[in-house]
């Protein structure tokens, strides 16, 4: 399961015991999505290598990892699109392998990139996916409409896509994957190619579906940032397997062992107070804009550096220890498995 | 459905596509228009001295040549030319309609990313194939059989006086057109869902595409040096081969169509 990250994935309690007499309907849904020792190999490459996470109803789940660390393939495996190996997937307490055409039918994916046909105008895009959704009639009118709408693609509803910027494609593509109303959206680096404008404008529909809470989001992506912000949890994986799950705050706080203290000094002071702390052992100590950081394995060590400058007549005007993030705990959790240490 | 959805909006894409429909469109205006005329204006050009054509006609099989008897020399041309070797020409076009679309829908799509979407709709494989492969198809039977009517009209109208009936209005022609057409449709189709698995984009499986026009060019080689002659029972047979080809090669199409092969493809 989880490595020596010290964090727990949350699926610690059983999912179900004894046999199940039922085998397409799970013995509980009250989790969106649930995976367990989940395997899929390519040939000789395991793409996804014993994952178990769960992801709760209403919850923004976040899948991060570098290229390769198989998020877009659990995506494919959550859907049903791709068959797993070994291991168990419950969507919507519905196993995607057996009833693929159901989970679909409640979910939507926004891949990478929008896949948008370029020779059909918005409307007709939305038209044909919402018929392939089973949507139709005056409900599919009034859903393309409203999505539409709501997208701010109202007025360039009848122009062919082709001539769209790539966020307006992006946008598109978002509103393709609610004509349906599904219950579980996959939306797979919804952001990578996109400028910072429309990238802004991904997050704050994302932001939407969070605050509301009404559909559960599972979300890849390598962009850190956009991960703290719009994800309630995380898993960090690397070759297929969790490193660690738990949110952002959570990850950070634990993952991240070593402490960075702001501490701000006059400039010409800078160098001497450098010089001492090295002297003292504070390794971890860099010159900063407007003084200087110090890296301590220990809170314990944040005073022992503070009166160590004081001794040495520097003037300290302000100290602050600084959070870390999920950036910091992305790449430590990164460093330990690769070479064992935390970095 | 589903099946429906797909079939319309690949055909509304190829008809938006200059690449795709210029030659779906010039192909019958050349086959079944100017071809006709120009063969027809010929004969009657060339009157009864053809004395080289009735060299040819000797190689031919005797049931050919009692066809042709008692006709005019020009009558002979005509018959010959427009109701028997064109129904072999004819299948060209069928075969590239329906090679040119099924390019355009798999591996067409293949090249525009268009097809991940596709595959994350709750549709089944068979489904998702059975849509694509009707476009094609029925876009292909659809301008064949309009094109013979087309082709029927315009020759009886231009050249059935000198021959004295309705030119091409022949058991042999609608054997040609109702099932042999439709079969090398499918075939053309199948075959093109394979290359489509194999090549990155629509030009290249076009190109390869073209290939199925081999057998065809083999076909009419036989039919013109008189080893082969195509009457009702030998197209009957030939059409029962073709649609056996067609039912195993889609078949095997299927299986390379199936989601989960075209995910790993993309």
């Amino acid at each position: 399961m989880t490595e020596s990250s010290g964090i727990e994935p949350r699926l610690s309690r059983p999912c179900r015991s004894g046999p199940r007499s039922h085998p397409r309907r799970s013995s509980s849904v009250a989790a969106a999505v649930r995976s367990e020792n989940l395997v899929r190999r390519f040939g000789e490459t395991r793409a996804v290598d014993g994952l178990s996470f769960e992801v709760g109803i209403g919850e923004t789940f976040g899948l991060l990892g570098h290229n390769g660390a198989g998020k877009t393939t659990t995506i494919r495996l959550l859907n049903g699109a791709l068959s797993r190996d070994a291991g168990e997937i419950e969507v919507l307490g519905l196993d995607p392998a057996v009833d693929g055409v159901a989970v679909r039918a409640r979910t939507g994916v926004l891949t990478e990139t929008p896949s948008l046909d370029e020779r059909l105008s918005a409307r007709e895009n939305l038209s044909f996916y919402g018929r392939l959704y089973g949507v139709s009639g005056r409900r599919l009118d009034d859903q393309v409409t409203g999505l539409l709408t709501a997208f701010g693609l109202a007025e360039r509803a009848d122009d062919r896509v082709g001539g769209f910027s790539r966020g307006m494609k992006q946008r598109l593509a978002l509103a393709r994957t609610l004509l349906h109303e599904p219950d579980v959206l996959f939306l797979d680096e919804p952001t990578s190619s996109l400028d910072p404008v429309a990238a802004r404008e991904v997050h704050d529909l994302v932001e939407g579906f969070r605050r509301d809470r009404r559909r559960t989001v599972v979300l890849t992506t390598h962009n850190l940032v956009e991960a703290q912000r719009l994800c309630d949890r995380v898993m960090i994986m690397e070759h297929g397997r969790a490193l660690a799950i738990g949110s952002p705050a959570e990850l950070a706080r634990t993952v991240v062992a070593s402490r960075t203290v702001d501490i701000e000094i006059p400039a010409e002071q800078r160098d001497a107070a450098l010089g001492a702390l090295r002297a003292a052992g504070f390794a971890g100590a860099k010159a900063a804009a407007g003084g200087l950081t110090v890296r301590v394995e220990d809170r314990d060590a944040i005073p022992i550096a503070v009166a160590l400058l004081a001794r040495a007549d520097v003037p300290i005007y302000r100290v602050a220890e600084l959070e870390p993030d999920l950036e910091a705990a992305y790449f430590a959790l990164h460093g330990r498995s690769t070479d064992g240490t935390v970095q | 459905m589903a099946v429906a959805a797909i079939l319309q909006r690949d055909l509304t894409v190829v008809a938006r596509s200059r690449a795709v429909s210029l030659p779906i469109l010039l192909l019958p205006i050349v086959f079944f228009v100017l071809a006709p005329i120009l063969l027809i204006l010929g004969a009657a050009v060339i009157g009864n001295d053809l004395a080289e054509f009735e060299e040819l006609v000797a190689l031919m099989p005797e049931a050919l040549r009692r066809d042709l008897s008692g006709l005019s020399a020009s009558a002979q041309v005509i018959v010959w030319g427009l109701e028997y070797v064109f129904a072999t020409f004819f299948l060209i076009v069928p075969l590239m309609t329906s090679a040119v679309i099924a390019a355009d829908s798999f591996a067409g799509e293949k090249e525009r990313k268009t097809l991940e979407a596709l595959v994350y709709t709750p549709t089944s494989d068979l489904e998702l194939y059975a849509g694509k492969l009707l476009a094609p198809w029925l876009a292909a039977v659809a301008v064949s059989t309009l094109g013979y009517v087309v082709f029927v009209t315009v020759a009886s109208i231009v050249g059935g006086a000198i021959v004295g009936r309705p030119i091409a209005l022949t058991p042999r022609w609608l054997l040609f057109v109702m099932v042999l057409a439709p079969g090398v449709a499918a075939l053309a189709v199948g075959a093109l869902v394979q290359v489509s698995a194999r090549v990155r984009g629509f030009q290249e499986a076009y190109q390869l595409g073209g290939l199925v026009v081999l057998p065809l060019v083999a076909l009419l080689l036989g039919q013109l040096t008189g080893v082969l002659y195509l009457d009702v029972p030998a197209v009957g047979l030939i059409a029962g081969i073709v649609w056996l080809a067609a039912a195993g090669m889609l078949a095997l199409g299927y299986r390379s169509f199936r989601r989960e092969r075209l995910l790993v493809q993309l």
